[in-house]
Order: structure tokens, then sequence, then C-alpha cells
């Protein structure tokens, strides 16, 4: 099993139908040639007594409702990328056999493990519109051959006892070949590989001993290789323009499947996507999202991808989208034996992604004060992966109610008798001071632009409630409730 | 037929066997460190169930409990999630090391406040769940189709999360526990270690009975 090939059947269709969400389930076929000539090429399941050959007006006339589409060329390079993709996540010596076709070298490669991948691979491909058939054996031809049979993977021990039940036109003999052949009543390869190369090589030529060695699947040739992605990017256009998030989001996760594969083949996560919108008037919508946790899921990223578009308007229709992601080594990381880590690390992160996403990044978060004595200055940061052990209590511990602030502080006027404040006046409360404790007076940064000089005060209203008040040089406010 | 206890009895028997995850009793979720609040909820709150606890201005404690939740979770090592409806907050006022277990989303309003709630509810990573909506207007807040509580319910239902909704007035239709503050702090209570206030603080129980919670508490 040295080889692989992964094939698609009708990869024209396929590649159309991946790319349209108003073709899924629908008999939909492909047609070459224009007006009466227009001939189908590829025909879905759905288009009952539609086959290739057939006129594109009996095609209509068979299957009422059937659509006809011309092939999409820039469908079929995205499903391309797809299927290589796919491939280089086997092995990294991967040949682009042909359009909906890939040959990969897989030799020195675990073949349990290899296995174990292309099934995965297979079922990965259909989940995205790209039902890939994958055939191994120890020949590219043979792996062909095993290819175009596998369900969706079939592995080829014994080459002679596979290759002997395949018709002959598996070997795509030329029309005189099959001709004769017929007339010795040879139907199969194992019937054409019974006789000596030599004796059909005298008999048929250069040509038919070609054959002969296409029929034992022994042809070797040496692979053209193609280099893998560097660059994770993908671009695409709508016409017309669309001003939904709906066809946004099929597409979208259309190409982050392929991103995804791409990044995994490549051995890496993504650990920044940068989505821009192109717009009709010519402008265009960009943003960057850092994932909460780097990594190649396309559920991950389309959720949070999801919770920005749903929260987007734009000035015009979306005339293009541009998805790149930004490459990073997996994380590694070990937990410590007593950590208390999370239970579900993905649900984590994607909901602090979608808070971020509901009432902005800057507004979730761990707090944690700044060094400084000015008031309510802290930071919110990125909430630790595991709760560290708590730290022995302060020497000092807190006194008093704690307070609660209002942001920003209320405007205030206080009568101040003794120069302590008597009577309070603002939107949150307002009444008799009947006891004030203070002032607290607190400065800093007094050598830059940005000083600040603060004088607190707490009071007891008459008809309750505790209350800070702040006096600046811009007068008094109310900070918060003492609660 | 039965009559009377043996009657509840049954009716009870069979409801747990045809339901057995909505009459499941729910462990005890993490205590707040005020006496009061914990001796009226049974030991703390309760896992998996929504708690209501009202404080009307001026009536005072209710940043209070949330310092002794925020204290006693970090103790614990687990994570507590403070969705701020009116971004109230302050970080400063309590112990820094106490902060390092939590997640603070600062909403600016009810709308914000509900989805945030309702994202942290679900995800099964916190010990507790604090929806702070204290310092919104007590009219728009009655204005919340009683569905959006339902629906936060039914969320904590499924999870392990302690949910304590702090409000302005009594807010949660069918909520199994509710607590009121019923007195305003006084200066004189600014000079008292913290502990002390917490253990000093009054706390009604508005719905419930003290048995009940210890029942639901497990």
């Amino acid at each position: 099993m040295n080889y692989a090939v992964l094939w698609v059947r009708d990869f024209a269709l396929h590649a159309l139908r991946r790319s349209d969400p108003a073709l899924a389930g629908r008999p939909v076929a492909l047609i070459a040639g224009e007006g009466r000539r227009a001939v189908v090429t590829e025909a879905a399941p759905e288009a009952a007594g539609v086959a290739p050959g057939l006129a594109a007006t009996l095609a209509m006339a068979r299957c009422p409702g059937i659509v006809l589409r011309p092939r999409d060329p820039d469908a079929e390079v995205e499903a391309n990328r797809l299927l290589l993709a796919a491939a280089f996540t086997l092995a990294p010596r991967v040949e682009f056999t042909g359009p909906g076709c890939c040959t990969v070298d897989l030799q020195g490669a675990d073949p349990a493990r290899t296995e174990a991948g292309m099934r995965l691979r297979a079922a990965e491909l259909a989940r995205a519109g790209l039902p890939a058939r994958i055939g191994a054996a120890a020949t590219p031809l043979l792996a062909a051959y095993a290819a175009r049979g596998a369900e969706p993977v079939r592995l080829v021990a014994d080459a002679h006892a596979f290759l002997a039940p395949l018709p002959l036109a598996v070997a795509e003999p030329a029309p005189a070949q099959a001709e004769i052949l017929r007339g010795w009543g040879i139907r199969t390869l194992g019937q054409l590989t019974a006789l000596p190369k030599a004796e059909v090589g005298r008999r048929l030529g250069t040509d038919g001993a070609a054959l002969w060695e296409r029929a034992a699947g022994e042809a070797i040739r040496v692979l053209r290789l193609v280099a893998p992605p560097t660059t994770f990017i993908a671009e695409w256009d709508y016409d017309p323009p669309v001003e939904s998030v709906e066809p946004l989001l099929f597409r979208l996760r259309r190409y982050a499947e392929r991103l995804a594969l791409e990044l995994r083949a490549a051995g890496a996560v993504a650990e920044k996507l940068t989505l821009r919108l192109f717009l009709e008037d010519e402008t265009e919508h960009g943003r960057e999202f850092r994932l909460p946790e780097p990594g190649a899921e396309v559920d991950l990223w389309l959720r949070v991808l999801l919770a920005h578009l749903e929260t987007v308007r734009t000035g015009a229709r979306v005339t293009g989208v541009r998805l790149a992601a930004t490459p990073a080594r997996p994380p590694q990381k070990q937990d410590g034996l007593f950590d208390t880590g999370l239970r579900d690390p993905a649900a984590f992160w994607e909901n602090l992604a979608r808070l971020g996403a509901l009432v902005g990044d800057d507004r979730v978060g761990t707090p944690a004060p700044r060094d400084t004595h000015r008031p309510d200055a802290f930071a919110l940061g990125k909430p630790a992966e595991t709760v560290p052990a708590p730290e022995p209590p302060p020497v000092h511990p807190p006194r008093g109610p704690v307070l609660r602030r209002f942001r920003p502080p209320w405007p205030a006027r206080v009568v101040c008798a003794a120069e302590r404040p008597v009577q309070l006046d603002s939107e949150p409360a307002c009444g008799a001071v009947r006891a004030a404790a203070g002032p607290w007076r607190s400065s800093g940064d007094w050598w830059k632009p940005e000083g600040w000089t603060v004088e607190t005060w707490h009071v007891e209203l008459a008809g309750g409630g505790l209350y800070q008040l702040a006096r600046t040089a811009d007068g008094w406010s109310v900070e918060g409730m003492l609660d | 037929m039965p009559r009377g206890p043996a009657t509840l009895a049954a009716l009870r028997s069979l409801l747990a066997a045809r339901f057995p995850e909505k009459t499941r009793r729910t462990g005890g979720g993490p205590a707040t460190g005020v006496a009061a609040v914990d001796e009226a909820l049974g030991g703390g709150l309760p896992a998996g169930r929504l708690t209501e606890l009202v404080a009307a201005p001026p009536a005072g404690g209710a940043q209070l409990v949330l310092a002794g939740l925020l204290a006693a979770t970090r103790g614990a090592r687990q994570r507590l999630a403070l969705v701020d409806g009116a971004d109230g907050f302050a970080p400063d006022a309590v112990p820094a090391d106490h902060l390092r277990h939590l997640v603070w989303v600062r909403c600016r309003g009810a709308e914000e406040a509900f989805a945030a709630g309702d994202l942290l509810v679900r995800d099964g990573n916190y010990a507790a769940v604090v929806l702070d909506l204290r310092g919104l207007a007590a009219r728009a807040l009655r204005r919340r189709p009683a569905t959006a509580w339902y629906r936060l319910q039914r969320a904590a239902e499924g999870g392990a999360a302690a949910v304590l909704v702090l409000t302005p007035v009594a807010l949660v239709p069918a909520v199994p526990r509710r607590l009121a503050l019923p007195a305003p702090l006084t200066l004189a209570d600014g000079r008292a270690p913290r502990a002390d206030l917490a253990a000093a603080l009054a706390v009604e129980l508005e719905r419930g009975t003290a048995a009940a919670a210890e029942e639901l508490a497990g």
C-alpha cells in the first residue's frame, strides 16, 4: 500500500452543488454547449431518466423541474483545493492528478494510522459536500482503479485477485484494441493478463503491451508533486450581491472547511481569523477575531464569526468576502495535579467570545486592580484556564460595607456646614445628611497632564442609605452606594 | 382511596418516577459566607436553581453578600460569573485575590444582562452565576416577559451552577427561594470588619421555607 488516490465521481457537479445552497436536494445536471446543441455532461441521482449525452431539451422533458447549469470553474478550483488539503493530511507528497483526483505517496507511512486517516478524511469530505472515494494500493494506477470501486475506502493487498474480475474498459483500451480483444473473447483484465505480455505486444504492438501493463496495474510513474499551501486564505465573490447573513454563512462554512483542513495538514491551528466584507459601494468592512483558544474546529470558528455577523449592519450589499486564518503552533500544556481547570474549555472560550460580541471585548474578563491609588482603576484580562490556590488572608482584613459604583458618577449638589456635607441633592439620592465620615484626600500622577486629586466622603442620609461622595476640581459627585 | 399525607407521598413518588430529571435533588451550591443567607438557604445557594435576593434601596448588604460569595468561591477554587446589569461592581472594593476566579460581564442594560446570563448559566464551568439587576429601572425590569425568567430557570435546571439574582424589587416569578434585605446599613458599620458585618446582616426569607431549602440543597 504505497499510494492512495482520492477521486470524486461527477466532480464538476459536486463542486457546483456544494457552492450553491439552492441546489441542495434538487435534480441538477451539468450541460455543455449552447442552445439546442447543449447536452448533459453530468447528472445528479435526483434527475431521474437523465444521463450524460442526453440533449438538454430532452432532459427537461424527462425530468420536469430539473436545474440545468454550466460548469462553475471557481467552484471547481475551490473543490480541488479542498481535495488537495485532504490529501496533504495523509502524507506530504501529493500529486494533483486532475480535476477531482489526487494521488498521495504513502511510502513510509504507518498503514494502520493511514487507513484510519483515510476513512476520517472520506467522512469529512462527504460532510463538506465532496464525496470522495479513496483507494490505496502498491502503484498509483492500481490505487486509481481501487478508488473507482471504493465505498468510500478500499485497500488492495492482492493486486491479482483485485484486477482479475474487473472489466476490460477499466484499462481504457483504444476502440480498435477493444474490438480486437472482444474478437478474442477477452472481457476482463484477468483474461488479458493471463496471456503472455510479449505475445500481446507482438500482435498489438507497443500500445498493446502498454495496455497489458495497465491491465496488470504495473505501470509505475513519477508523481508530479505539488507544494502544500503556506498561506491560509479564501476569497470569493457574490454575483448578485447578498444582503443577509445566511448566504454568507453557507459559503463561510465551505471555505472554512478547506482552510481548517489545510491548517491541519500543515500541523498548525488558527490563532486569529480575519474577515473582510467587500461592499457594493466599494467600501469594505473588516474585523480580526483573536480566537480565545487556538484551534482548527470549523464549528468554533463559525460561532465566533456568526456572533459578530449578527451585529453587523452595512450600508451596502456584500459583493465579496475574504477569510484568512493566521496559523500558529497547536497549544501544548500539561495541567497540574491539583489545578482546578475548566470542565468544558470549548464552551468556556466560545461563550466568552459570544459575550465579547454581545457587550464588547473590552467589557468581559477577569478584573485586576492597577498599581495606583486612583479610584476605579482596574484592567480586564483574559480569565485564567485554572483557578490558582488562594493566597493567605490579608494582614488587614477589609472593613466596612462594599462600594457599588455608579458609572459614570452622578453629579451632585452638596451643601456643607463647617466644611462637612449636611445636604445632598442628586439623581440617585437626596436628603439631609445624618452623619458623614471623611474627608479622605488622595492624588496622583501630578507629574503628568492627567494628574488627579480627589476628596472622598461617606455620608449616611436621614432617610437611610450610605453613599460615597467625591469632590474634584469639577465639583461634587455621588460615586456609588456603600452596600 | 388514600387521603392526606399518604396521597401527597404517592403523588411525589409518581412525579419522581415520571420526571426524574425535574424532581432530582440538586447538590448544595457554594455558601455565600453571610450567615443569615446561608442559614435561610439551608447551607448555601442551591445548585441548578435560581435564588432571588431583593435589595430595595436604601436597604443594604447585597454587595456584602456578593463579596462573601466571591471569597467563598475563591476559597473553594471555583469559578464565579458576575453579570453586572448596570456596571456597578467595584473591583477595588474587594481584595485583589478574590477576583482571580471571577468573570465579570459589564452590561449596559437589561437586554444585555439577560442575554449574557442565558449564555453563562448554560456554560457548565461556573459554580455560581450572579445576575445583578440593581441599578436598572424597576419599571423596565417589570416589563420583561415572564418567559425570560422561565427560560433562565429551565437553563439553570440543566446545569450545576447556582444562580443568584440581585434585584431592586421582587421580580422573578415562581422563584423557589426569595430573600430580602430589610434594613439599610449605617455609617457606624463603616468601621466594622467586613466579616462581622456579614455575620450581623439580617435577611428575611420571603418565599420558601428553611426546611424546604435544606431539602433542596440535599
